[in-house]
């Protein structure tokens, strides 16, 4: 009997030892979110000289007819492919208002036709789908059940599934996810631009940081370097994150939460992105 | 239009939830030269009046049914309709399975089978073009070629064939399928002049989508004085510059930003064309030279060559653009007099009358008008009450915000204004066009009387308020589920996601703010011949009571119709906080240690205290917000206070006080 027991916890010891292998991978990765997958030899060159070795792609976005429910929207053109070696993951967006109410049967929906779009564009390797919305508390809960049911009709597939999570999400529950990522970016109030830039200050950052250590689930870390244009009182405004503020708040939320450090990902892959920061801000942001 | 005002403020974190919402300026397009939906509108029309006719029906065809058709054919022994709508069939299923957007993505076999399809369908309408129903059976030719990519094919079909029959609404769509094939083969020049032609503002759009500027009008011009695309291009010139110049601080992602110098070459090249008299269409120049020299500051230039573009010729849509145009300018430029509210007066009838394609347009015209212009303009002479009906007749958003902030008396006088005849043109034409609930005002100023206080008047009009109409409120899921006698600083009452959002109807039993003003009523007199202990206990429900009516209480929907973050003490409004907290103090004065604890802890509550006792400063150099506290806040010295009494408590510190967070950190904070 006692030999049984020191059996039984030496196992049960081993398999503590053993640790849970974290779902998310280290290494580089940025998102695309055009409409036509079609990439020009800056992106290309990008993709190898940071050792991306995944892409998460705007499949299409699911908005809400008022006739019809949530239908897909935007669906992506495949006029090319990825380079070898690196990972398609599916992004899906969907709109909030989506999750004001049970979205029956959507889970399947989106996962057959991911598989048909995979399948008729001979799209290989997939194995993760992402979803994409800026859930709130009126939304959360059917979200998370659809979640749910998502991860549970992805699991015949031996997929994974992650979803993104904002800043203003972190103070919620987990979402029943492999993992997510942590949207550096939107952090500020579109009105207040001339106090704060409304892609990303770290004074919009800091207050979130102490939900960092405690947060629940794996994070990767995502980082702006798109431009936002618009015209305000007859000006034009261009607002972009800077480097320096980019890596400010990369050295913060690290340090909060040295997981972040795993894996990285920038918004969004374009020629003109890749143009407006210096290769050594690329490094910096892809630096483990 | 309660709810309306409910789901339009903004979310607050941490407390019970609205959805978002935002208005910029009115930013609608003056200057329009067409129906963007001209061509298929058109089409579409004479082809389900095709059908009716077919089907020998005295109703509407709204929706093509194939199988309706086939059976009709049959019984006519019409043989070739019944194969020609059966291919039709099988073209149209193909392109409803072709769009990218339904859930059902095609598969590669499924891919490869619509081309099968196409390619019969295809062969099969070729075969039948010169039969009697040559023209429906060339279309389908052309269709099927379009969704093949054979546009080379098409160009061919049209210029020798198609382009021969006689003239049909299939003929016109064949048309639009030339151009398109024009398009996609490289003739854009044609294919621009034959989409304007047919009116295909969409296809237009497509086209010209990175070409639109003043140098392509220009180069158009110089091309042809009268072609086709110029009202196109010269509209979407003209409103992408308004656009420019309206603030709009959400932006616009999606438009060309047009400079001044860009829109004032634009105006004097207008004036140029007019000088020429080449153009058949002249109040179209002359409206936009007008409209672009006023959105760019030159007002009187603006208002001189819009008063002359109404008596110039052109299509009924310049002409309608100038007048309106004429009339935003006027409504901004021109003294505001007697004269003035007879043209107006006109105006405002020509706008509103008729139908058709210009009502939508002329109607949008009125709204920022009106938004922009006339509300200032009668409120610096204070013609408020002129203005609110201007509101109220264009369903403004604006006017539901200006009712519900001015003072209740002057809401009253409103209310009487709207039932009274008037010695104005004006005024007496807007009360004839006003649509007023009169439960909805009894209702709107009781709320008001409340929200000062006068619990007596509130109670006056609130009494003629039903229950049904206070049930179809969106804030009553909050009335049903909370109560004004709970202390806030002690429970807070959230709702579960299921009862806060939920689409089941709420018993309402009673109206809530007749029952709240009728206790305050009593609460209130009976306090003031009160003494001592009692009367202190008195003090406490009171502040309970205005601490939850106030805007940050749980029972906001007493005197507010909507909660927001950025929510403050309003104009015409008590500050039911500060009321609160001011009897918290009474209270505090109780020789009852219980009480006088309650009511100390209650006065630290953070939404009764205008500045919080510290404050998180940003460090630059550490990357990391610093507590900094501020002894001169007015929660400070509550908590100071508190502190105080409970080390002199002999009951000792009360569980509520010592499980609050926030006090446990402040009597730790030289620590």
């Amino acid at each position: 009997m006692i030999k049984r027991l020191l059996l039984s916890s030496t196992i049960l010891l081993l398999l503590a030892c053993q640790g849970k292998q974290s779902p998310m991978k280290e290494g580089n990765a940025v998102y695309y979110w055009r409409t036509d997958l079609r990439l020009d030899s800056t992106e290309r060159a990008f993709l190898k000289q940071y050792h991306i070795n995944k892409v998460y792609c705007r499949y299409f976005d699911v908005v809400m007819s008022d006739s019809l429910g949530p239908i897909p929207n935007a669906t992506l053109k495949f006029s090319e492919t990825l380079p070898a070696g690196v990972e398609m993951i599916p992004t899906v967006f969907i709109v909030e208002s989506c999750m004001h109410q049970k979205p029956e049967g959507l889970a399947r929906k989106i996962v057959d036709r991911i598989l048909q779009m995979n399948e008729t564009n001979d799209i290989k390797g997939v194995r993760e789908i992402q979803i994409d919305c800026d859930y709130t508390a009126r939304s959360r809960m059917f979200y998370y059940q659809f979640l749910e049911e998502l991860r549970l009709v992805l699991s015949t597939f031996n997929y994974q599934l992650s979803t993104t999570i904002r800043l203003h999400q972190l103070s919620m529950k987990v979402p029943p996810v492999d993992y997510g990522v942590l949207m550096l970016y939107n952090t500020g109030h579109p009105m207040k631009f001339m106090e704060r830039n409304p892609i990303l200050d770290i004074r919009d950052v800091a207050p979130y940081l102490r939900y960092l250590e405690d947060y629940d689930l794996p994070l990767a870390a995502a980082y702006p370097v798109f431009l936002w244009h618009r015209i305000i009182q007859g000006v034009d405004i261009e607002h972009v994150a800077t480097a320096e503020e980019i890596l400010k708040v990369k050295n913060a939320v690290e340090k909060e939460r040295e997981e972040l450090k795993r894996s990285i990902l920038t918004y969004d892959l374009a020629t003109d992105n890749i143009n407006r920061y210096k290769p050594e801000t690329y490094e910096k942001i892809y630096s483990h | 239009m309660k709810r309306f005002i409910l789901i339009s403020l903004l979310v607050v974190l941490g407390m019970p939830m609205m959805a978002c919402g935002w208005y910029g300026t009115d930013n609608i397009y003056l200057f329009r030269l067409y129906d963007s939906n001209e061509f298929s509108e058109r089409v579409d029309k004479i082809t389900r009046d095709n059908w009716k006719a077919y089907l020998g029906s005295d109703q509407d065809y709204y929706w093509f049914d194939a199988d309706e058709i086939i059976k009709a054919a049959q019984k006519k022994n019409d043989a070739l309709m019944v194969s020609y709508v059966k291919n039709l069939k099988r073209y149209l299923d193909v392109c409803s399975s072709v769009r990218d957007d339904s859930w059902k993505y095609p598969s590669k076999e499924e891919l490869a089978q619509r081309n099968k399809t196409l390619r019969e369908v295809q062969a099969y309408a070729l075969s039948k073009v010169k039969t009697k129903l040559r023209s429906q059976h060339a279309l389908l030719y052309m269709r099927c070629n379009m969704v093949l990519g054979l546009n080379r094919d098409n160009v061919t079909f049209w210029e020798n064939t198609a382009s021969l029959f006689i003239e049909t609404v299939y003929k016109d769509m064949m048309k639009n399928i030339y151009a398109g094939a024009l398009y996609k083969t490289g003739r854009d020049a044609e294919a621009g002049e034959l989409f304007a032609e047919m009116g295909d503002y969409n296809s237009l759009m497509t086209q010209f989508y990175k070409r639109r500027s003043f140098a392509a009008i220009r180069q158009e011009y110089e091309r042809d004085a009268n072609a086709g695309v110029l009202p196109f291009l010269l509209q979407d010139f003209v409103n992408n510059a308004q656009e420019a110049v309206d603030q709009d601080l959400e932006g616009k992602l999606f438009v060309r930003d047009i400079k001044k110098e860009e829109a004032m070459q634009m105006a004097q090249f207008a004036g140029q064309v007019i000088r020429e008299g080449k153009t058949k269409n002249p109040a179209m120049w002359k409206a936009a030279q007008g409209w672009l020299e006023y959105l760019f500051g030159k007002k009187q230039q603006g208002y001189d060559d819009i008063q002359q573009a109404l008596n110039m010729d052109g299509t009924e849509w310049a002409k309608t653009s100038a007048r309106v145009i004429h009339f935003y300018i006027k409504s901004d430029v021109a003294p505001l007099n007697d004269a003035f509210d007879k043209w107006l007066t006109n105006e405002l009838q020509w706008i509103n009358g008729g139908e058709g394609p210009y009502e939508g347009f002329k109607g949008g015209a009125l709204t920022r008008a009106i938004n922009q212009q006339l509300v200032d303009k009668y409120d610096k002479v204070g013609r408020d009450f002129t203005t609110n009906a201007l509101l109220n007749i264009t369903s403004n958003y604006a006017y539901e915000a200006r009712i519900n902030s001015m003072k209740v008396e002057r809401l009253e006088d409103f209310f009487t204004y709207t039932k009274s005849p008037s010695d104005n043109e004006l005024d007496e034409y807007l009360k004839g066009q006003m649509k007023i609930s009169p439960t909805k005002m009894y209702e709107l100023i009781g709320t008001k009387h409340l929200r000062v206080c006068q619990w007596e008047q509130a109670i006056n009009w609130l009494q003629q308020v039903p229950v049904s109409y206070m049930a179809e409120q969106t804030q009553v899921v909050y009335a049903v589920n909370r109560k004004w006698t709970i202390e806030p600083w002690i429970t807070r009452q959230w709702l579960k996601d299921e009862i806060e959002y939920s689409n089941e109807k709420q018993k309402l039993k009673s109206n809530y703010k007749l029952d709240f003003a009728k206790e305050m009523l009593a609460m209130e007199k009976e306090a003031a011949i009160m003494k001592g202990d009692a009367q202190c206990q008195r003090y406490y429900d009171l502040a309970i009571r205005y601490a939850q009516a106030s805007y940050s209480g749980d029972c906001w929907y007493l005197t507010r119709y909507g909660k927001s973050w950025t929510d403050s003490v309003e104009v015409n409004e008590a500050n039911f906080g500060q009321i609160a907290k001011q009897l918290l103090q009474k209270a505090s004065q109780t020789k009852d240690p219980v009480l006088k604890e309650k009511a100390l802890f209650g006065s630290c509550y953070y939404y009764l205290n205008p500045t919080p006792w510290y404050e998180s400063v940003w460090n630059n150099d550490n990357s990391r917000f610093e507590i900094v506290y501020r002894p001169q806040s007015a929660q400070f010295q509550a908590l100071l206070a508190l502190e105080q009494f409970e080390k002199s408590n002999k009951n000792g510190v009360s569980a509520i006080v010592s499980n609050c967070d926030v006090y446990t950190t402040f009597i730790k904070r030289n620590k």
